[in-house]
């Protein structure tokens, strides 16, 4: 990781008696696109509104190029584009008028780079924002973060709503950000978006970080299914106490065994070496559920929060 | 139980509006009744009385205007508009508002036909208005026993009747034009006009001989065919049905409409009937609209409609007032002379004044501040909605600082009081010169440009408390503080307030600057407190947590 840009230390927040964020603390380098994961309600949104300055944190710091979010708010916000997860805007408003708005706000828009992410995005200026389809409401706001090319990009879901087409422009943008030096922190809970772009990720659950690490890191963990057939019957508990194995389903009357493993294949190879191999398949599952399997039960997560990979 | 239809849900949303609107609008039907006996207590002043009514027979028919049911129908002629909020509201709401919010669509994913969905709506509304009319008719009459009345509880309950009807017909001609509106706003305006263009259509038959064919046209004619509350004139039958027919066939005609066009488009009309389109808004960027330069600046442009139509009912008071002290200074004042409690209410309003014409004068213009103070509470509650809506975090993502975001809105709100006490003043200034009456021109810059900061020390207040309530709780507090105002203020002195309640009134601090000129001492007093809440109001702001 590069010099971090967005630090937070053990942030806490909560609504009144409601939990919001427990500790959380994570650190993104410059340069990095990092994805913050989570099932609704973890606490995605309550960390992304402390780092605006929306929010008070009742306890912690977080700090974005060194400075204080909360106490140089000003300064953060002239480094950050943001996407708000629910964006509200003044329905009345054409999208044009809204992103010329933004801009004078902002300042130091360039017109001719307003135009031609417009032009990227397809997006009509000239109807009222609330005529806009979800879809092209993000596109507005989508520009709007991206317009002034800043240091650093902090969305919320960003994609939610945007069809196929438009996800891929929208992940051809951060990477070019990235490619430029610029940060991009960017919530989610569709990994197959966070795998294309982003090189490290935090996964927050409950309001707790429950996991950050690099993506390769993260694969580590993936539980993966083996699937062997062999000429004759053989027992499948001999490969359910197998190292790196959690579970051994017998197949074809048990002359087949359908395993997960976690880790390793190692000791599974040399057991299924034993006997008279037929064909033998690997299938490595998606991030999507890896991540699922982080929220499959409550009271399973023991083994899983123990911080950093 | 609430939830089990459509029907009972909507009704269990109107639960505080039949509360609300009801008792409110009963207490002011029970209102003018307390007067009568005082109004009424020598025979120059009964026939003062009559002739003042027969003089305002614009505002409503003047039938036994010196008896308790009388006088409070008469009374309450004009008051159709502020009875007719509700269902307009409502009617526009009913379907338009819930397509705004999108809520619709999830309801309609539910297995029941679009009609019947409506129908359950519309069943609700009219519920709660037979609800507001009961508990209108039960006020009435209670007012009745308490002042000594000789109308019965059917009368009163047919009283509420033919509120609830005339009402229906509104809600209904809110709910058909929704049918033709992309917003429930634009429904509601129109109807508001419609309402306004039938409240002087109705006029027309009372005040020029022979135009009551005119009138007709209007549904509030029917409405005032009915005066169950004057024992011998009672309710009339046929013209109840009418209004009942009238909001039974513009409620089906939307309806039909409703259930044959898309959710969230408009009824698509024959070309011909269609508005020329507008050019399209530019596609090229920058737009260059002056109104997005700044947050001072996009909340000018805003407001501005809103400030224009205030500006116009400030304006129109305060010429109209003007103009009618002198057409009706004679009969008003034998009234004056002969009612003490006029003269006691009168003197309250003007600080004390016990010239008539100065008198009337000062307490109409005493009641200036509330309409700016009513633009103000609308300004608090789309200051309120706009943090709880979310619309404000992308401006606050840009690098401004949260003191200016609201200082900006607080500005352009600032202009706006400008721009309406500036009108008001004008009129005046045309109006007394128009008819001749002759008023002290220092005296009227400062009973209009004073207006300001009576207007924006609600405001203040307003943004101060939306730094802890959500918006119906801000909306409401600014809103019962300016009753509670009025209420110590123009009441108070009646009932022996000490003056250290007398001063908590920011009318105490207005006072009667028409006829006495500006009190500086007073006018700091307002200036500081709301400097002061305004301060305190963008520290809080500045510190808390938006849309939480």
């Amino acid at each position: 990781m590069t010099a971090p840009i967005i630090e937070v230390e053990r942030l806490t927040k909560s609504y009144g008696g409601k939990r919001g964020i427990v500790d959380v603390s994570l650190e993104v380098g410059e340069g990095e696109v990092f994805g913050f994961l989570g099932p609704n309600g973890a606490g995605k949104t309550t960390t992304i509104r402390i780092l605006m300055a929306l929010l008070r944190a009742d306890a912690g710091r977080a700090r974005i190029a060194g400075l204080d979010c909360w106490e140089k708010s000003i300064d953060v916000k002239r480094l950050i584009g943001y996407v708000p997860g629910e964006p509200s805007l003044d329905p009345n408003l054409t999208g044009g008028q809204i992103l010329e708005y933004f801009a004078n706000l902002r300042g130091g828009v360039d017109q001719s780079y307003l135009k031609k992410l417009v032009d990227r995005f397809d997006l009509d200026t000239s109807r009222k924002f609330r005529q806009y389809s979800t879809g092209n409401k993000r596109k507005v706001v989508l520009i709007q973060a991206f317009m002034h090319r800043p240091r650093v990009l902090v969305l919320d879901e960003p994609t939610s709503g945007l069809d196929p087409l438009n996800q891929q422009e929208f992940d051809a943008m951060v990477r070019e950000a990235r490619d430029e030096g610029h940060t991009v922190f960017f919530s989610s809970h569709v990994l197959s978006e966070v795998e294309k772009t982003c090189s490290r990720i935090g996964i927050i659950r409950e309001g707790r970080l429950v996991r950050v690490g690099g993506i390769h890191e993260l694969a580590e963990i993936k539980r993966y299914e083996i699937t062997i057939t062999f000429a004759q019957p053989v027992p499948a508990e001999s490969f359910a106490s197998l190292e790196g194995v959690t579970s051994a389903e017998p197949l074809n009357n048990g002359a087949g065994v359908r395993l997960a493993v976690q880790g390793p294949a190692d000791a599974v190879i040399k057991a299924a070496a034993r006997y008279p191999v037929v064909s033998l398949t690997s299938v490595e599952p998606s991030l999507e559920d890896t991540f699922l399997r982080f929220y499959e039960a409550d009271g399973h997560s023991s083994k899983e929060v123990a911080g950093v990979v | 139980m609430w939830f089990k239809s459509v029907f009972l849900k909507s009704l269990r949303d109107y639960r505080v509006a039949i509360l609300g609107w009801g008792i409110g609008m009963g207490l002011v039907i029970v209102s003018p009744m307390a007067s009568v006996s005082e109004l009424v207590k020598t025979p120059e002043a009964r026939a003062a009385l009559l002739s003042l009514a027969a003089s305002f027979s614009w505002n409503a028919d003047a039938v036994k205007a010196d008896t308790i049911g009388g006088y409070a129908t008469f009374k309450i002629g004009i008051f159709i508009f502020l009875m007719a909020v509700w269902p307009i509201l409502a009617g526009s709401r009913m379907l338009r508002g819930e397509e705004d919010r999108a809520s619709l669509d999830v309801l309609l994913s539910a297995p029941q036909g679009r009609v019947r969905v409506a129908l359950e709506k519309l069943a609700a509304t009219w519920a709660a208005l037979f609800a507001m009319a009961v508990l209108i008719g039960i006020l009435a009459y209670l007012g009745g026993v308490v002042f000594k009345a000789d109308f019965t509880l059917v009368d009163a309950l047919l009283f509420g009747l033919n509120l609830a009807l005339i009402c229906a017909v509104f809600g209904a001609v809110a709910l058909f034009i929704s049918q033709f509106t992309h917003e429930r706003g634009p429904a509601a305006g129109w109807t508001a006009g419609l309402l306004l263009i039938f409240i002087v259509l109705d006029m027309v038959h009372r005040v020029i001989p022979n135009t009551d064919w005119i009138s007709r046209l209007s549904p509030i004619y029917y409405y005032n065919l009915s005066k169950p509350l004057i024992v011998g004139y009672g309710a009339n039958l046929g013209a109840m049905l009418f209004l009942l027919a009238l909001a039974l066939i513009l409620s089906g005609a939307a309806i039909l409409l409703f259930a044959r066009r898309d959710v969230g488009d408009t009824v698509t009309l024959p070309r011909m009937m269609r508005l020329p389109s507008r050019p399209p808004a530019p596609r090229a960027l920058p737009v260059g609209d002056w109104s997005l330069r700044s947050v001072y600046a996009r909340s000018l442009g805003v407001i501005a409609m809103p400030t224009f139509w205030w500006a116009l009912l400030v304006a129109g008071w305060a010429g109209w007032i003007v103009v009618v002290v002198k057409q009706i200074e004679a009969k008003l004042g034998a009234l004056f002379s002969g009612s003490p409690v006029l003269q006691d209410l009168l003197k309250n309003l003007s600080g004390g004044n016990s010239d008539f014409n100065a008198s009337f004068l000062g307490a109409m213009f005493g009641i200036l501040p509330i309409f700016l103070m009513a633009f103000a509470v609308t300004q608090v509650n789309r200051w309120a909605s706009d943090e709880s809506d979310g619309r404000l975090d992308l401006v606050l993502s840009a690098p401004r600082s949260r003191a200016r975001v609201l200082l900006g809105r607080f500005a352009a709100l600032s202009t706006a009081a400008v721009v309406i006490g500036l009108a008001a003043l004008v009129a005046t200034l045309v109006a007394s010169s128009v008819v001749g009456v002759s008023l002290n021109t220092a005296n009227v810059v400062a009973a209009t440009l004073t207006l300001v900061p009576m207007g924006l020390l609600v405001a203040a207040i307003g943004f101060l408390a939306a730094g802890w309530l959500r918006t119906a709780a801000d909306t409401g507090l600014v809103s019962f503080l300016l009753a509670a105002w009025f209420f110590i203020s123009f009441v108070g002195p009646e009932l022996k307030l000490p003056e250290a309640t007398l001063r908590l009134s920011a009318f105490y601090y207005y006072g009667t600057p028409l006829l006495h000129g500006v009190q500086l001492a007073n006018l700091a007093v307002l200036v500081a407190v709301g400097a002061a809440a305004l301060v305190l109001g963008t520290l809080r702001f500045a510190r808390k947590d938006i849309a939480v």
